[in-house]
């Protein structure tokens, strides 16, 4: 089990990173077209008109709207991003207070915490899903490219079931190693 | 119960949950969702907001140069980058008293200029340059203490992270906040070079020596610099120039530090794979951050603390920089247990309303008229001689220019328009004061986040002879904090207004 937790939240990590890649190129190649294509507007239009017409012709130039996958791409890759995070505690904590505790209490507060946070990433994947069905009922699009914007919903919504599901197994850990009283997860 | 009170109740509920071990985020955002329901008596509310802002927030086009910026910092780790900078400030200071120390904070200051993130800076540095510090010959705290520091420089120097996070909470231009930040980290970094020497003079035994290389040899370090001058040329020079957003910026820095690492033979699959999951750790703790800090604040500006506290310290007539000097202790102490971002997330949409009523004389309406009135003078023949005179001699006297002189001449300064400036300039100027201060809680004693990074990178150095050298480089940042409050016109120099 922990086998397969571990492999699906890395999993969706890396999926998320090359996302990220992926828009990361996606600017650079609108910027290197806005570039040139104000050089042949510019200085290279006058020195060479036709070689500056034919690549125009072409379409070089921005990407237009980049920014619409830009947003719903980076909203998938955070989303798939926590998993991991969840699964190696990865969230930022003040444990300057509790470590003076005891190992007992500091694992019955750790368990608490977890099942909290477990339930905030259930209730963000259902209100998610809600929002999508909201999205897709209006039919609504983006501006520029024109897709429907429940389809960044429903690729975040994904990802956030994934996170969901990590934050449960963690949950499910954490009482264990409450019951039990030994560590099982670091 | 009124909202007011169940907004100020908040305060140490949400403190209290932080402090029993609950992380920072979800604090945040178990107060403001319950919050929210006491107020509103509806629990619809918070779901209904729910249904959006967990993906308005994370696909924020502004936000999405985070994941980009800590990106560009493991590439540039990969690259050879952090190696490269060391070397070089070490073959030309490494001679010196405490010179190969000083290296290090210099090349922690170079690599702050690629990397937005001070535990990345501390990290990268640490791991280039404690064993050449210990091999020297340097004492294991000092040497620890040196590197905690210098890491803080990841994010006074531009870019910075925290400071993305700052302007587009504050709505300030991203471009203008980093190019604030850079004389104050310039400051920083030589501040932490006196510090150096002051300890070396104190404890000459913490610092070994060594012979100077030849000065060809040092030359030719130098020269394998370059791609961070390139990349930081191009990412903060682009932003600034306005060749592209800052967003586009951190995309084309981490494209470009990512070919760099690839040509270098750095980046490989493996190295790849983990540039990925270290970046998805950080990012999605940041953005957690994010998320329960919005749920907070949403729920706070429902209850109308901000405002009330803003109103109240205005009503109150208290003096602007005992108010400012109150904040940034209060940064400080808290700093000590609680990291960088958090607190600006949690304070800033409290603080800064109050901040941005006060005045503190950034801006001088009569200075700002008799400015355009010369342009204008000089820049008009036109003008007939007895309103030009006039004008002059209003100038001459420090008084200011009525309206309907103002249009005589064709220039328009209002209150409105001073106000305005020096909203921004205040915006600005604190920002980068709490930039430092929220920077200082990672090397304060007990819970600082860089002493621990470094810390653990030495098995022989005890914690305690860490916290004893740090103070040293704690005190140069309280001594610049006071200089740069003192002085705004320090941080506002680089600035254009208009």
């Amino acid at each position: 089990m922990h086998r397969f937790i571990e492999k699906l939240a890395r999993g969706m990590a890396l999926l998320g990173g090359m996302v990220l890649t992926l828009l990361i190129l996606l600017i650079c190649v609108s910027v290197l077209g806005r570039s040139l294509n104000t050089l042949l507007h510019g200085w290279i239009g006058q020195m060479m008109p036709g070689f500056s017409k034919w690549l125009l012709d072409m379409g070089i130039g921005p990407v237009n709207g980049d920014f619409e996958i830009v947003e719903a791409g980076v909203a998938f890759a955070i989303f798939a991003f926590l998993p991991l995070c969840q699964l190696n505690s990865g969230h930022a904590v003040v444990d300057i207070f509790t470590s003076k505790l005891s190992p007992r209490v500091n694992r019955a507060l750790r368990m608490l915490t977890e099942i909290v946070f477990a339930a905030v990433l259930v209730l963000i994947a259902v209100q998610l899903f809600g929002g999508m069905l909201a999205k897709l009922r209006f039919g609504e699009n983006t501006f520029i490219l024109q897709f429907p914007v429940w389809w960044g919903y429903a690729a975040s919504f994904c990802a956030a079931v994934v996170a969901a599901i990590v934050g449960i197994y963690v949950a499910a850990v954490r009482i264990r190693e409450c019951v039990s009283g030994k560590e099982i997860l670091l | 119960m009124s909202d007011l009170a169940i907004g100020l109740l908040s305060f140490p509920a949400l403190l209290f949950l932080i402090f029993a071990r609950v992380p920072i985020g979800l604090a945040m955002f178990v107060t403001g969702l319950v919050g929210i329901v006491m107020v509103t008596g509806n629990l619809n509310i918070p779901l209904g907001r729910l249904k959006s802002e967990t993906y308005s927030t994370f696909s924020s086009y502004s936000l999405s140069i985070v994941p980009m910026f800590l990106l560009m910092g493991y590439f540039a780790t990969l690259g050879g980058m952090s190696t490269a900078l060391f070397k070089a400030a070490e073959g030309f200071l490494g001679h010196r008293r405490g010179g190969v120390a000083m290296a290090a904070i210099g090349a922690c200051a170079g690599f702050g200029a690629i990397c937005g993130s001070s535990l990345a800076t501390a990290a990268t540095m640490g791991r280039v340059a404690l064993p050449e510090l210990r091999r020297y010959g340097y004492a294991g705290g000092f040497s620890t203490a040196t590197l905690a520091a210098g890491g803080t420089l990841g994010i006074l120097i531009p870019p910075s992270v925290v400071l993305v996070i700052y302007a587009i909470l504050t709505e300030q231009n991203i471009a203008k906040l980093f190019l604030a930040a850079f004389i104050p980290g310039i400051l920083a970094a030589l501040g932490y070079v006196v510090a150096v020497s002051i300890y070396v003079r104190l404890y000459p035994e913490s610092a070994g020596t060594r012979a100077a290389i030849p000065y060809r040899e040092r030359f030719r370090l130098l020269f394998d610099v370059w791609p961070v001058l390139l990349v930081f040329g191009g990412v903060v020079g682009g932003i600034y120039a306005g060749w592209f957003t800052p967003t586009e910026g951190a995309a084309v820095g981490a494209a470009g530090t990512g070919l760099i690492a690839l040509a270098n033979g750095g980046l490989t699959v493996a190295t790849l794979k983990d540039s990925f999951t270290t970046t998805a750790k950080s990012t999605a703790m940041i953005f957690f951050i994010i998320l329960g800090a919005g749920f907070y604040n949403g729920f706070l500006a429902l209850t109308n603390v901000p405002q009330e506290l803003a109103d109240f310290v205005l009503s109150r007539g208290f003096s602007p920089w005992a108010i400012l000097a109150l904040i940034l202790v209060f940064y400080l102490v808290l700093g000590c247990v609680m990291d960088s971002l958090s607190m600006i997330l949690l304070t800033i949409p409290i603080f800064f309303p109050v901040i941005s009523v006060l005045d503190f004389g950034l801006v001088d309406l009569i200075a700002m008229q008799h400015d355009a009135a010369r342009t204008a003078l000089a820049g008009a023949a036109d003008i007939a001689p007895e309103i030009r005179a006039e004008v002059e001699a209003l100038i001459a006297s420090g008084a200011e220019i009525s309206r309907d002189l103002q249009k005589e001449i064709g220039i328009r300064v209002t209150q409105g328009m001073a106000d305005r400036i020096a909203l921004e300039r205040t915006a600005i100027w604190f920002g980068i004061l709490v930039l430092i201060v929220v920077e200082v809680g990672l090397i304060t004693p007990p819970v600082g986040m860089n002493l621990f990074i470094i810390n653990a990178m030495d098995r022989n150095t005890r914690m305690l002879e860490t916290y004893k050298a740090v103070l040293f480089f704690v005190g140069s940042d309280i001594l610049r904090v006071i200089l740069l409050a003192l002085f705004p016109a320090i941080t506002l120099f680089l600035i254009p207004f208009g």
